[in-house]
């Protein structure tokens, strides 16, 4: 008996028994998420001590792991149906690429549930919050640890509807509420997608467990492997918010920011680079264009979420393009074969993101605003948020020694081998653009223009987590050849002139947005109306939005108000119709009763006591009339028969 | 011209029917009473006109008559009894305004 299933099971009960209570009893609970997700942390960090054991074993006696396909330390599995004969079966698996996802959601988790206790403290509904991040958790934690694409489906499933309900939390808005549909919609079109690859599959395989699928992707047809990938690739773009399915992320920004944190930016947009790094062995069976494919999606989502966050005023639609740009870099890397590479980004980002989050929030509840060009000089009464976030700022950036850095020299290592040199040049353009919005960002928050001065540092329990973020920021891209070794492939340290040359582009960068935003030396008005139509483009986020409303948006809403006057008039007129057939039947009925039945009825009483008013006039209590009455009785006795026998004789005789 | 049997039964029958006009519609129950006494007494008539013309040698109707009227005497007693008491009670004893069993 192994105590994996319990990871995922502790957040999982802490929901299930917050979910029946009233709101001031989840309020009371709010700790309970904390709790379990501490225990999930504690366990798994003893799965990560057992499977580094067992990597260290697999190392000594010199097995090296198959190629995309480590083996597993452990795992089991649960049939739920028989289909066809076929045993349908659920499973959990926990090998060296989950047990690091595992790490990375429980740190990232704990850290925004202790946040979140100072950010959500005056919400009157905090209760049912820390109850979805915990439903949340569990989902996320299933989900990596799953050993089948059938139970990953299934979780996926389950964060899409927490985001959803995150995001839409504070639904009394308009914003939040469309946000959250539009979100579930958007990632609806890929999960469709997700779903019809998972049956091509099971009608290839018959079977959705890793071991099977993957561990023979040599034998797989190269048609049906290319459907698979290209399904799951769009899957994984509405999950991970890729061009051109990523328009909902920056409008999931309406939730509670740190539900952004951790859902939006660390871990669950982070699922679609964990499926397509999962399924990476059909991407290799599938035709050569594929993978092609993912680094085309990579690239184009890492410049255009680049070149959208340098016009961004909200603060958290910046990350949040910073986001959807990050994750085209995971893409970048995913296409050029290289999933290690891929998840040391999703790693190192996931902390640095999810503390920029955390920043932001602190940065919102101080300055009271969203908009970046209503802040400034929050330097002097943040400092421990603006140290945080500055560690944030560089690892995103690239800056030796954050985590970054490290990360995505080792994505611009693999493209420079590889021979993607166009994807090359968009990636470093897209660095440079990174490091320049951040910049931007970081000066007109923190920068010398004295906006709001009457802010204050956050919460203990909200500066805490982000310090220890930013240590985790600054430290873990050391661990850059530890993890790839980890994760079955020698690698040492970086290229040196490689990491001269991404921190020379990440230092111009920042150099460009000091020169513009720190010095001032470029008027940004007089620029924007120099750029005319471009930066109208950029302005209105390159017309995805106005092309979705206008292609898909409204012809569904005529659709649906065309069907909607057709269930006014045609299905509705029916039942009405038949309604009132039917009511006129029972009016009939009705009448009928009224007046035949009812009459029937009345007319026997009513006649029972009109005979009763006209014979009680006899029982007229006077003795004598009694008499009366017994004396022509006896007359009519006497006289009766006479006359009968008078009859009788009269007629006999005739 | 002998008086026959007839002749006294017709007397009863009258005198019966006077007796049984009284019953049925005299107001006063003293009257009514009496009207009783008047139609037991008929019957007396009958029983010894009977007595007399059809079984000449036997007493039976005269004992009868006898009989009836120590009978008729303990009744008239018995009424003008209940007469006295009603009237106690209804301050009345006129049979037309005692009609309290009205339904």
């Amino acid at each position: 008996m192994s105590w994996t299933p319990l990871i995922p099971l502790l957040p999982a009960v802490a929901f299930a028994l917050m979910w029946p209570m009233t709101r001031a009893a989840r309020n009371r609970f709010q700790w309970l998420p904390l709790a379990a997700m501490t225990g999930s942390l504690g366990l798994s960090v003893a799965a990560f001590a057992r499977v580094a054991g067992a990597v260290a074993g697999a190392h000594a006696g010199g097995h090296a792991g198959g190629q995309g396909e480590a083996a597993a330390v452990w795992s089991a599995a649960v049939e739920i149906a028989r289909i066809g004969g076929k045993p349908l079966a659920v499973g959990l698996r926990l090998d060296p690429v989950s047990v690091i996802m595992l790490l990375v959601i429980t740190v990232v988790g704990v850290c925004v549930q202790i946040y979140s206790l100072g950010y959500m403290h005056r919400d009157e509904r905090r209760g049912w919050y820390f109850a979805v991040l915990s439903l949340f958790s569990a989902a996320m934690l299933a989900l990596v640890l799953a050993g089948d694409f059938l139970l990953l489906y299934m979780t996926w499933e389950v964060m899409g509807l927490c985001s959803y309900l995150l995001i839409g939390f504070w639904h009394e808005q308009e914003g939040p509420r469309l946000a959250s549909i539009k979100a579930f919609l958007t990632t609806r079109v890929g999960d469709v997608a997700f779903a019809i690859g998972l049956a091509v599959m099971y009608a290839t395989k018959g079977s959705f467990a890793f071991a099977t699928v993957l561990n023979s992707g040599n034998a797989w047809p190269v048609g049906a492997a290319t459907a698979v990938a290209l399904l799951f690739l769009v899957g994984a773009m509405g999950k991970s918010a890729q061009v051109p399915l990523h328009v909902w992320l920056p409008d999931a920004m309406a939730g509670p920011t740190p539900a952004s944190a951790l859902i939006h930016a660390a871990t669950m947009v982070a699922a679609g680079v964990y499926l397509v790094a999962r399924a990476l062995p059909i991407f290799h069976a599938a035709a050569p264009w594929t993978l092609t494919v993912v680094l085309v999606v990579g690239t184009v989502t890492a410049v255009v979420g680049g070149l959208l966050a340098t016009v961004q005023y909200d603060i958290k639609k910046i990350l949040a393009y910073s986001t959807i740009s990050q994750l085209g870099f995971m893409f970048i890397a995913l296409g050029a074969g290289s999933e290690i590479a891929a998840l040391f980004h999703l790693m190192t980002h996931a902390f640095f993101k999810s503390l920029l989050f955390l920043g932001a929030g602190v940065i919102i509840h101080a300055a009271h605003t969203q908009d970046i060009r209503e802040m400034g000089g929050l330097r002097k009464s943040l400092p421990w948020t603006t140290a945080a976030f500055t560690a944030g700022a560089l690892a995103l950036s690239g800056v030796f020694p954050f985590s970054g850095f490290w990360s995505k020299d080792e994505i611009l290592t693999v493209l420079w081998h590889g021979g993607h040199y166009v994807a090359f040049a968009f990636a470093l353009l897209a660095a440079l653009l990174t490091a320049f919005y951040m910049t931007r960002l970081w000066f007109r928050v923190f920068g010398d223009t004295q906006a709001c001065s009457l802010a204050h540092e956050g919460h203990t329990e909200m500066v805490a987590p982000m310090v220890f973020l930013g240590l985790v920021t600054a430290a873990i891209g050391f661990t850059s050849p530890a993890f790839a070794g980890f994760l079955g492939e020698a690698k040492g340290w970086p290229d040196i002139a490689m990491a001269l040359g991404s921190t020379a582009v990440a230092l111009s960068g920042i150099g460009i947005g000091w020169l513009v935003y720190g010095r001032g030396l470029v008027d940004t008005a007089a620029f924007r109306r120099r750029l005319g139509y471009a930066y109208e483009a950029l302005e209105n986020k390159l017309y995805f939005d106005l092309t979705y409303s206008y292609f898909i948006v409204n012809p569904y809403r005529r659709v649906a108000g065309m069907l909607s006057r057709f269930d006014a008039r045609v299905v509705d007129g029916a039942v009405n119709g038949v309604a009132a057939a039917w009511s006129r039947t029972a009016d009939a009925g009705s009448v009928f009763d009224t007046r035949v039945i009812d009459h029937a009825v009345d007319g026997a009483g009513s006649f029972v006591r009109a005979a009763g008013a006209r014979l009680r006039r006899l029982q007229d209590g006077r003795v004598q009339s009694y008499q009366r009455f017994a004396f022509t009785a006896l007359i009519a006795l006497l006289v009766l028969p006479l006359l009968y026998t008078v009859v009788a004789i009269l007629l006999k005789g005739v | 011209m002998t008086v026959g049997l007839s002749a006294f039964l017709l007397l009863g029958a009258v005198l019966f029917c006077i007796g049984l006009f009284g019953a049925l519609s005299k107001k006063s129950a003293v009257m009514v009473l009496m009207s009783l006494e008047l139609m037991t007494n008929a019957v007396n008539i009958n029983l010894v006109a009977f007595s007399r013309f059809l079984a000449p040698t036997q007493m039976t109707g005269q004992f009868f008559a006898a009989f009836v009227m120590v009978v008729a005497a303990a009744e008239i007693g018995l009424g003008l009894a209940l007469v006295l008491a009603l009237y106690r009670r209804a301050q009345t004893i006129e049979l037309d305004r005692i009609d309290r069993l009205k339904g």
